[in-house]
């Protein structure tokens, strides 16, 4: 535990995408405070935020692990809304008011919730790892797929009226913090360690330095590529499950929105699109930092629409910034000696 | 001197009859017997012209997006770019009071307006070179926030009289036997027209075959003296004014601009693109291909009905053939690569 | 005549090149030769426009240039052929040919009809015929090389830089290429070979100039040079061919056998064995199939049929896994795409093999016994670095390809197949890659190098194995392994 905290404190610091995303992070705060402070700084505020937070985190790492590899995961909106309504659906139709077996119940569905969303994510793999779709086209194929079986399964209709039992879960909070957030840090916890600790979450960075290398060094590549879609999916689905309960609906059309969020977090966060880079401290602390921005606009009264403007901004912005940091690394390299001439 | 003759020959643009559109002509006939044979309402001269009608809109988009994927980029904000052009175009002629009876100055209003947009994406990713798909997504996103924040989010039925009056325009009217008029849209000669100027630009022009160069491979083209940036450059410039076209057209069929129409449509017409023949790895694709995807596509979607299909399982029936189109694509695009040859096969008998 | 005067180039503080001079008149076939860092690529690189020298100036057709852009290097006729032959895979041969002609005139209109026209004209020019509409990617690597070559005769070339042109081509297809460089020599056009491989350079090139540390070293009639005043000329060092081969114990197992396996298409009917602790070279030209049979061991290929077992148990080869299952290692030929991460840590290349070794019951990795392993091979295998977690891109050459072979090692394989060990690798990390092989296989281990260098063959192999056409030819053992004996199979 003490060398997992070490760590992130050094990756912290050392790392110059994340400090620059801290310096971000601590102008972004200063800036709201200082101009919307009577909403900004109110701890109703920082609480809402850490309520809305780790949804989309989850979803944040999910198209993280897919970018380790040098792949994305553009379905995860649709994973986790999928999972949502299996969750909801036998929820409603298996509980009753009053039932004594409430929390048997919850946590079934929750099981078959994420089972759901882990058999989605699989799926993607397959189709990826298996029959060598390229990510982009996979996974933007299986969003509308599983959108439209979403859609299709309810009638297009949301499910509401989910019990109490479970609707108390998302909005309650666990040692003053909101539960959504314990869940997310002991995700983010988990997929650390699956990064840092275990082969195959190093095997996966190796996969997407260079796939090719990979192969020649006898890994399987197929398996980390179905193993991490997989995964993806099941950050989804908890994302879908923490999504439902604070709403207490599960929609099929919920955050389609989140998809250009989740990339500009990822991005923002310090993972390379191209593979084998990325840390869960930079994603949270992006979705941090974009989190703050919605609040702060949702106080100054900017519309929802001058946020996705800003989303699209940010992620240009950063990947521009990206390539004139990686230009001046460059010129500084070859001004010394060059290896080969 | 004779040398060495080729393993395989296979060219890199045809206008017709590559096995990939014989493929697609065959399914789309097939379809139409299957859907026929349930449902003989089906064999209507209305049949035909209400699928293009439906079809010539996304035909415009899918023609811009194929020349992006054969530069071996891809571009999802497209469809927002059309609403853009298309949304920004009313709302200037109606508070500038501009002739509301012209088709010409909304068209170019919004080719304009579109251009600019594309602009911003050439600035991103043949500037910046930016990646392709982050780069459109950020731009979809920007776009989108700028429309609906500072353009406007209301619903406009009173659209100009000219584009209103262009929906109704129709080259022939046919009374059908079951006594309604079955309809061919005129736009389906301008559309005709561009797509043949389109493939005529694609194999005749430099700016075509540097198109195909970037997407074969970007460094040996830089290498040949082309000029790479520019022309990416000019590429999404273009599909940035065909795509206010396409926008402002769609608009006019649909006789109401609605600025939160058209988002996530791009993902039908990349499968319609891929479906006909695009490789998303660059440097394959033809304008023949492009419109039969976008054809069969469209004879699904409109019949789904007909073949069964209840309503709400319409977006799961397009994801589907999304799948199968990208699935398709990814086998044909393996066997592409097997076929190349490092060695000649008689030097090593 | 073209040439350069003094050009000197520094980047930072480090020197590239050192007042060089050389010259060429036009029908001229020159040779330039060096190891990687002598500064051979920022010399074309000045010469073609693409940097610009500190001082000095270059020559093109007898007029003097402080700098170049690349237009005007074309515009005098300097063309570059890149191992990669900067061809379009999707266009065909005649658009590769001609387009340069259409951009160069600035066209805007492209007449597939003259375009045809130019191509065929530049395709007899060399006395070649190759199918004008077939796509670049559908002709073999041969006649893309060819191709390129048209290409810059049509674009008015003089002076034509070839970068290693012969490692991809067979026997046959050499010949035909100094045929067709015999022409250009005809024709006026001066072609200087970039190329570390002197015993073919020396067939053709009349003259050679020698880099070595950013400096002329040598320079003169090829006819004037050996070898060793080649090779100490590149290096600075007398080359030590004392062989290398490991003393086998009579008594020794068994550890590879490989019974008449085939491929369709790539070999057939290939059997050796290798004992515990020797080191058997298997060489053949190019497409002869070596390189196939060394990849099929490792399961990167399929064998239809014949058995390969390993330490007496048959194996089946399906896939790399299986082949690593089976305790065979495989030094691949593109050290660069295949075998290392290079923006990954040195650390995480030497581990990338054995991630599963490490790997308690629950999955998780045991730190600490990595970072001691990799330590101990770091040392072990002599890798310079100041900090094993610097990316494989800050190593030199011979440190990289170190990398790729700790790699392997720490896997502690029964068998280490090597394919080209130690090309692009300067001389002195050569021999200390030879002498890692060397005391790996006294330490028991199984040897089999697959390559076409035949001296680095001659050095250390016990026993060589000549692929001809797919099929085991002769077999040579100890004292017989000579070069001259070896060339001549080659060659039959």
């Amino acid at each position: 535990m003490k060398d997992i905290t070490q760590n992130m404190v050094k990756s912290l610091l050392s790392d110059r995408k994340l400090t620059q995303l801290v310096i971000v992070a601590v102008i972004v705060f200063a800036a709201f405070s200082i101009l919307v402070p009577e909403l900004f700084l109110t701890s109703r505020n920082f609480v809402s935020m850490a309520f809305q937070i780790p949804e989309i985190a989850l979803l944040a790492l999910g198209v993280m692990l897919a970018m380790l590899t040098a792949g994305i995961d553009l379905s995860v909106v649709s994973m986790s809304n999928l999972a949502a309504l299996s969750t909801a659906y036998l929820l409603v139709t298996q509980v009753t008011e009053g039932d004594g077996n409430v929390y048997v119940w919850i946590v079934i569905t929750l099981l078959i919730g994420i089972f759901v969303g882990l058999v989605a994510g699989l799926a993607n793999g397959l189709i990826i790892a298996g029959i060598g779709v390229t990510p982009i086209l996979a996974t933007l194929a299986t969003l509308t797929l599983y959108n439209g079986i979403a859609v299709g399964v309810r009638n297009g209709q949301s499910i509401i009226g989910l019990p109490e039992e479970f609707v108390a879960i998302g909005n309650s909070s666990l040692w003053g913090i909101p539960m959504p957030m314990v869940i997310l840090l002991v995700a983010g916890v988990g997929v650390a360690i699956f990064i840092n600790k275990t082969g195959l979450g190093m095997q996966s960075i190796l996969v997407g330095a260079n796939q090719d290398a990979a192969r020649y060094s006898g890994i399987s590549v197929k398996k980390v590529l179905i193993m991490t879609y997989t995964l993806s999916g099941g950050l989804s689905a908890l994302a879908g499950l923490i999504i439902a309960s604070r709403s207490a609906s599960a929609n099929p059309d919920y955050g389609s929105s989140y998809v250009l969020l989740a990339i500009v977090i990822v991005v923002l966060g310090g993972v390379n699109p191209y593979g084998g880079f990325g840390t869960v401290t930079g994603v949270i602390l992006a979705t941090g930092v974009l989190q703050m921005v919605a609040s702060g606009f949702n106080a100054l009264r900017f519309s929802q629409f001058f946020y996705q403007l800003a989303q699209g901004f940010v992620l240009v912005a950063v990947m521009v910034l990206n390539v004139y940091v990686d230009k001046r690394r460059m010129a500084a390299k070859t001004k010394k000696a060059p290896k080969e001439s | 001197m004779s040398y060495i003759t080729p393993v395989s020959k296979r060219k890199g643009l045809q206008l017709f009859g590559s096995p990939n559109e014989l493929f697609l002509i065959a399914a789309i006939v097939v379809l139409s017997l299957v859907i026929g044979l349930n449902n003989s309402v089906f064999f209507s001269i209305a049949t035909p012209f209400d699928l293009l009608r439906s079809s010539l809109i996304e035909i415009l988009f899918a023609l811009g997006l194929l020349i992006v994927l054969v530069s071996g980029g891809i571009d999802i904000s497209f469809p927002i770019v059309g609403i853009f052009a298309g949304y920004t175009t009313v709302v200037i002629m109606l508070r500038f009071e501009l002739d509301t009876y012209s088709l010409i100055i909304p068209l170019v209003l919004a080719a304009i307006v579109g251009a600019i947009l594309g602009s911003v994406n050439a600035l991103l990713i043949a500037g910046f070179g930016l990646p392709t798909l982050i780069a459109t997504l950020g731009t979809a996103g920007m776009f989108r926030g700028f429309l609906l924040s500072y353009v406007g989010s209301v619903y406009i039925a009173n659209i100009p009289l000219g584009l209103d009056q262009f929906s109704t325009a129709d080259l022939l009217s046919v009374e059908t036997s079951a006594g309604t008029l079955a309809r061919l849209h005129v736009l389906v000669i301008p559309i005709l027209i561009l797509a043949i100027a389109l493939a005529w630009m694609m194999r005749r022009t430099m700016f075509g075959r540097t198109i195909f160069a970037i997407g074969g491979s970007e460094e040996s083209a830089r290498r040949m003296g082309m000029n790479v940036r520019w022309t990416k450059a000019r590429i999404y410039i273009l599909v940035g004014a065909l795509s206010g076209v396409a926008g402002i057209l769609y608009i006019s069929l649909q006789r109401k601009a609605d600025p939160y129409d058209l988002a996530g449509t791009e993902l039908e017409i990349i499968a319609a693109v891929v479906l006909g023949g695009a490789s998303i790895m660059g440097g394959y694709g033809t304008v023949t291909g492009t419109i039969l995807g976008v054809l069969l596509i469209n004879l699904i979607k409109d019949n789904l009905i007909l073949l069964g299909v209840p309503g709400s399982w319409q977006r799961a029936a397009v994801g589907l053939m999304l799948l199968i189109g990208v699935i398709a694509q990814a086998v044909a695009d393996k066997r592409r690569l097997k076929q190349s040859v490092t060695v000649a096969k008689e030097d090593s008998e | 005549m073209f040439g350069t005067e003094n050009i000197s180039k520094a980047f930072g503080g480090a020197i590239a090149l050192s007042d060089v001079s050389f010259s060429i008149e036009p029908g001229d076939i020159h040779c330039l030769a060096g190891e990687n860092g002598s500064g051979k690529s920022t010399l074309i690189k000045i010469m073609s426009g693409v940097e610009t020298a500190d001082s000095g100036s270059i020559l093109l057709n007898g007029q003097k240039f402080r700098s170049l852009s690349p237009r005007e290097a074309v515009a005098h006729g300097v063309q570059v052929i890149f191992q990669d032959f900067s061809l379009i895979p999707n266009l065909t041969v005649a658009e590769n040919i001609a387009l340069s002609t259409d951009v160069s005139e600035k066209r805007k209109f492209v007449n597939p009809k003259r375009n045809r026209q130019i191509a065929a004209n530049a395709l007899e020019r060399m006395g070649v015929d190759i199918d004008l509409d077939a796509t670049v990617q559908s002709i073999p690597v041969s006649s893309k090389q060819l191709v390129a070559i048209a290409r810059a005769l049509n674009q008015g070339v003089k002076i034509l830089f070839m970068d290693e042109a012969t490692t991809a081509l067979t026997r046959k297809e050499i010949d035909h290429l100094f045929g067709i460089v015999n022409g250009l020599r005809d024709r006026g056009v001066a072609t200087v070979f970039v190329s570390h491989k002197l015993d073919e350079v020396q067939e053709i090139a009349q003259r050679i100039t020698i880099l070595r540390n950013g400096s002329v070293t040598a320079e003169g009639d090829i006819k004037d040079f050996d070898r060793k005043s080649i090779a100490l000329a590149m290096t600075g060092q007398e080359v030590n061919e004392v062989r290398l081969a490991p003393e086998v114990p009579a008594n020794a197992p068994t550890v590879l056998q490989v019974d008449s396996i085939s491929s369709p298409g790539r070999f057939r009917d290939i059997s050796f064995s290798v004992k515990a602790g020797e080191v058997v070279g298997i060489t053949g030209l190019l497409g002869s199939g070596r390189s196939e049979i060394a990849e099929a061991l490792f399961g990167m290929t399929s064998i239809e049929s014949g058995t390969v077992s390993v330490n007496g148990t048959p194996i089946t080869l399906k896939g790399p896994r299986s082949a690593v299952a089976a305790g065979i290692g495989y030094v691949p030929q593109d050290r660069l795409t295949q075998g290392l991460f290079l923006h990954q840590p040195i650390l995480k290349n030497v581990l990338a093999a054995a991630i599963e070794r490490f790997v308690g019951p629950l999955g998780f990795v045991r730190g600490k016994s990595i970072r001691e392993t990799v330590t101990a091979w770091i040392a072990d295998l002599k890798i310079k670095t100041t900090n094993p977690q610097n990316p494989a891109t800050s190593l030199s050459g011979g440190n990289q390809q170190r990398v790729v072979l700790a790699k392997w090692l720490a896997m502690t394989p029964s068998v280490l197949i090597l394919n080209g060990p130690t090309v692009g690798v300067d001389i002195g990390s050569k021999r200390d890659i030879l002498e890692i092989i060397r005391q790996k296989a006294l330490d028991g281990m199984a040897v089999v190098i697959v390559s076409d260098d035949i001296p680095e063959i001659v050095q250390i192999a016990n026993r060589v194995l000549i692929i001809h056409q797919g099929e085991t030819g002769a077999e040579f053992d100890g004292a017989e392994i000579q070069e001259a004996s070896l060339y001549k199979e080659l060659a039959a």
